[in-house]
């Protein structure tokens, strides 16, 4: 009896783990007419001066070394080569943002209220407040200073910043998914 | 009188312990750092200092109370200020101050529904966020940063409740130091 419950709430438990995971929004552009595969060498871009609007964040070279980190290891993976010389064939730019979001959660359509038909038990879901991060990842070609790539990837960041283990999870989970649009060779 | 005391002390107790369970402190350190190589700190040059608020740029109270604070808080850890030569640690804060929101649910969970259908209140509020940043002085590498966050209401018009939330949050983060290797 009591196994069956734990089996549920471990059932429950990763549920929302996989939804939590699944909300992560990614994205990416590719300036037509470019192909990606015909550059070979990159450095980056110097860090960022503008704030990401968390103050945690801003200067924090754990987190951004994190990123171009993670991002080197990818673009090295697809046959890119980071030079520290001049005259690299692209640019790597990245920013970061942080925003306070508001979910709803069904505060707008009483009639999806899962405690409709029970409103003696049932805890009805609640509004919340989190925190959603952006990581934008660009490739601009050296020569002509154009955008050639741009892919990014939003969701919730909760909690993720107050712990640097798991802000570097979120960090190279977010990073996988938007290195994984980067075009492939023809 | 016993009894008036004794409610004071209770109202006061009260009053900590909504004020410890509001403020959020934590910390990122570098992989591997060992924090015994370092002796010595130093405040890094002033203009390297600015501060997000205008309300705190003009607070010499503020600036003084943050150092005090840390100072003590370094020396409890073995680390002195480098009075002459290059200090092993600079040290750098910035403090900011935002508008942000929270979803207020008391009314509703208690059941007091103050109309329009019962629903929880969008309340907004200026959160203050006090970074502290330990920089290797040689390489210019961020070792540690540790931060808290907390509403500044009232705290802005009181420089009781100012040092408290100060020493509280120079405190707290730096029971998060990293541990000697």
């Amino acid at each position: 009896m009591t196994l069956t419950r734990l089996a549920l709430a471990a059932a429950a438990l990763s549920t929302l783990t996989v939804t939590a995971c699944a909300t992560m929004q990614v994205n990416s552009f590719v300036e037509r007419g470019v192909d990606i595969t015909r550059y070979r060498t990159y450095h980056w871009a110097p860090a960022d001066a503008q704030s990401t609007g968390d103050p945690r964040l801003d200067n924090n070279t754990f987190f951004g070394e994190r990123i171009q980190a993670q991002v080197d290891k990818w673009l090295g993976d697809r046959g890119f080569e980071k030079i520290n010389a001049d005259g690299p064939d692209l640019v790597a730019h990245y920013h970061a943002s942080v925003t306070q979001e508001v979910n709803p959660n069904g505060l707008d359509e009483p009639y999806l209220n899962p405690c409709a038909n029970d409103q003696t038990t049932c805890d009805p879901p609640e509004p919340y407040v989190f925190d959603a991060g952006t990581i934008v990842v660009d490739l601009v070609d050296a020569r002509t200073k154009r955008l050639v790539w741009r892919g990014w990837a939003e969701g919730s960041i909760e909690g993720a910043i107050d712990d640097q283990a798991f802000m570097e999870r979120r960090i190279d989970e977010a990073v996988a998914r938007i290195m994984e649009q980067l075009p492939r060779g023809l | 009188m016993r009894r008036l005391t004794q409610l004071t002390l209770a109202a006061i107790v009260m009053t900590a312990i909504t004020g410890c369970a509001t403020m959020s402190v934590s910390s990122h350190v570098e992989r591997g750092l060992d924090i015994a190589k370092y002796h010595t700190f130093d405040w890094g040059p002033a203009d390297a200092l600015p501060l997000g608020d205008a309300r705190l740029d003009k607070d010499p109270f503020f600036l003084d109370h943050v150092q005090g604070a840390v100072e003590k808080a370094m020396a409890a850890r073995g680390l002195e200020w480098a009075a002459t030569g290059t200090p092993d640690v600079r040290i750098h804060f910035h403090a900011n101050i935002s508008e942000r929101i929270d979803i207020d649910q008391t009314d509703v969970n208690r059941g007091y529904c103050p109309g329009e259908g019962c629903t929880p209140a969008t309340v907004s509020y200026e959160a203050g966020t006090l970074v502290i940043d330990l920089m290797d002085a040689r390489t210019n590498r961020l070792l540690w940063r540790g931060w808290a966050q907390n509403s500044v209401k009232g705290m802005l018009e009181n420089q009781d409740t100012m040092a408290r939330q100060i020493d509280e949050a120079v405190t707290r983060m730096f029971e998060r130091f990293p541990r000697p290797l």
